[in-house]
């Protein structure tokens, strides 16, 4: 460990804190944008929650981002007739549907020998291409032109003014973020996230410890898809139209370059990666043109070659949670059959 | 029976094209365990040196000598700057290397223009084969294809170079310990690999549409081959070479292109699936 004295967490919550003021002195319209990326930051802390804790670099996140996506303007356009449009039913689909489909991904993937981290990489990269071109060839979802006019976030126990006003819909994606970021943070720093990063340093190791890697990589990869698929919905939503291309490889890998430049092992610096870039890019990609995506990429490899943290990792880092920092002394002879001090001094080590 | 015929002188040429991209993808892997995703963009790289050609008025048969030898410059200037710096970190190279690919497409972009560029047929006229007409530029590129395959395998299993090449494979610190500068081969192996994709794009820019985006259409199939085949003898390559072209060619004249790509997935997955080591397994 760097230093004992950590910025991360009144960083962390500072940020959270200043987020939570913007609607106070930003305009209408730079509120929404904002809104939007807060969507790509929770899709980023889907990526770095199966890249940074679990090591498992995914290159199709954008197909969970994507699916969560049409569910949600499916079931609001009312192409799932027998749900009427709800907007409840929607996100719950929109949740449930990725993460079904990345548990299926997930067991293909991983059981038996399984495909080792660069061809998983790899495959999901496939994976992300062919579904878009399926997607672009499916007249059920709108093919090429996708689905246009899907309603914004309502507010149902409103009477008469039902829809939720600008800043609202902000805050109720704000808020959304918040939990995510909360939840996922829990489970990093729980018990089950101890066996995740565990898996990530050693994973034969861990295997020899008695945990079912493979099991954990699945329930892990199923989190994050959950995680993805909802960011999809909160987006549709408020973007009002969804495309073949935010289900390919165009934003999977830029998914993956925010959470690279941000910082892939530390979940709020993924997050702010991926609202900094959108957010620079919407100043600088007007006044520089092409050249911005060239900027980008060299940017992307300088940091990866020189900052494999990324700029916010180490700044945004929390101090491990205390029961992991002073573990419990345990009478030698009575420590059977619990291994997490001892994975837990494994991880502290490296 | 024309069908048939004209469909295998696709299929073949198809396959020759792919395998000359997966040999460099297969050789900088298998050495240097580096996942090269700027591959496509120096496939790129060589199609756009013939469009530079084209437009200087030159012939078109410079490039191939142009393409391959710049595009080993460009592979041995990224060695340098770029990829030596993440050797040891394995995930890290994916991201190095996309990342250098994301910049050369934009380059291009930058320089060329992001629509599709029109390249001359440098041999216009069709000859008759086995019954059939067919583009003679085609059968140039497999016979160029052969050429070059040929001559790698030849290379890697025939002289002392490739018999270094394949000790630095089995076994890096040993073959370092008994006096192998396998520093210089890497660089060296980078520069061949990225030369090979140069010079496939040139050879392939006249029947293809050079446009910024052409390098991934073979990036992802030769990826596809070489998980299929495994990496642990370079017939693996041909081999997978072979069943994913074949299948992508022939679903693509009975069916559309469409149904080609995700059939040629499925395959992939599926053989991935039962033979996680590619066909042609690593020995133990």
């Amino acid at each position: 460990m760097t230093s004992r004295v950590s910025m991360g967490r009144p960083l962390t919550v500072a940020l959270w804190a200043a987020l939570m003021l913007v609607p106070l002195f930003a305009d209408e319209w730079s509120v929404s944008q904002l809104g939007q990326y807060l969507t790509f930051g929770i899709l980023a802390m889907s990526l770095s929650f199966i890249w940074g804790q679990v090591g498992i670099l995914c290159f199709g996140q954008a197909i969970f981002f994507g699916l969560g996506a049409y569910l949600m303007g499916l079931t609001t356009l009312e192409r799932f007739t027998w749900f009427g449009g709800s907007q409840t039913v929607g996100l719950l689909l929109a949740t449930a549907g990725p993460a079904l489909l990345a548990y299926v991904l997930g067991k293909l993937l991983f059981v038996g020998r399984g495909l080792s981290g660069a061809f998983f990489a790899i495959v999901t990269l496939c994976a992300a291409m062919i579904v878009e071109i399926v997607a672009q060839h499916t007249d059920f979802i709108g093919g090429f032109d996708g689905l246009l006019g899907i309603p914004p976030l309502m507010a149902n126990w409103r009477v008469g003014d039902e829809m939720l006003s600008t800043n609202e819909t902000f805050y109720v994606v704000l808020g959304s973020a918040l939990l995510i970021y909360l939840a996922a943070l829990f489970v990093q720093r729980s018990p089950l996230g101890t066996v995740l990063a565990a898996i990530r340093n050693n994973e034969d190791r861990t295997a020899s410890f008695g945990y079912r890697t493979i099991d954990y990589k699945v329930l892990a990869f199923t989190i994050s898809g959950a995680m993805a698929g909802y960011a999809g919905a909160l987006f549709t939503a408020q973007f009002g139209f969804v495309s073949p291309a935010i289900t390919g490889t165009a934003l999977s890998t830029e998914v993956l370059v925010w959470v690279a430049v941000g910082g892939r092992g530390v979940l709020m610096a993924a997050f702010l990666g991926a609202v900094l870039v959108r957010f620079v890019e919407s100043f600088l990609s007007s006044a520089l043109g092409p050249y911005w995506l060239l900027m980008l990429g060299m940017f992307f490899v300088l940091t990866v070659v020189v900052m494999p943290e990324g700029i916010f990792g180490r700044l945004l880092r929390l101090p491990l949670p205390r029961s992991w920092r002073e573990p419990r002394r345990v009478p030698a002879q009575a420590d059977h059959g619990d291994a997490k001090p001892a994975l837990a001094k494994a991880l502290e080590s490296s | 029976m024309t069908f048939a015929v004209e469909l295998g002188l696709d299929t073949l040429s198809y396959s020759l094209s792919l395998l000359l991209v997966s040999l460099g993808l297969v050789i900088i892997f298998g050495l240097m365990n580096v996942i090269n995703m700027a591959h496509g963009e120096f496939f790129l790289l060589g199609a756009y040196s013939v469009v530079a050609v084209q437009q200087l008025h030159m012939p078109y048969w410079l490039t191939l000598l142009i393409a391959p030898l710049m595009l080993a410059v460009v592979g041995l200037i990224l060695e340098e700057l770029v990829i030596r710096h993440v050797y040891h970190r394995f995930i890290d190279t994916i991201l190095a290397t996309w990342g250098i690919s994301i910049a050369l497409k934009q380059l291009i972009v930058i320089v060329f223009g992001p629509t599709s560029q029109s390249i001359v047929n440098p041999l216009p006229e069709p000859v008759h084969v086995l019954g059939v007409v067919y583009p003679s530029f085609r059968l140039f590129i497999m016979g160029v294809a052969l050429l070059i395959s040929f001559a790698t395998f030849w290379v890697f299993y025939r002289t002392h170079i490739g018999l270094a090449i394949r000790g630095v494979i089995a076994n890096r610190p040993m073959a370092a310990s008994l006096g192998l500068n396998t520093r210089r081969m890497d660089r060296w192996t980078f520069a061949f690999g990225a030369a090979l994709a140069g010079l496939a794009g040139a050879v392939m820019a006249p029947i293809m549409s050079v446009d910024p985006q052409m390098g991934g259409g073979f990036l992802i199939p030769a990826f596809l081959s070489i998980m299929v085949g495994g990496i642990a003898h370079l017939l693996g390559v041909v081999l997978g070479v072979a069943l994913i072209g074949t299948t992508g060619t022939v679903i693509a004249s009975v069916d559309t292109q469409v149904a080609s790509q995700v059939a040629v997935f499925l395959l992939a997955i599926v053989v991935i699936r039962i033979w996680p080591e590619g066909l042609i397994g690593r020995k133990r």
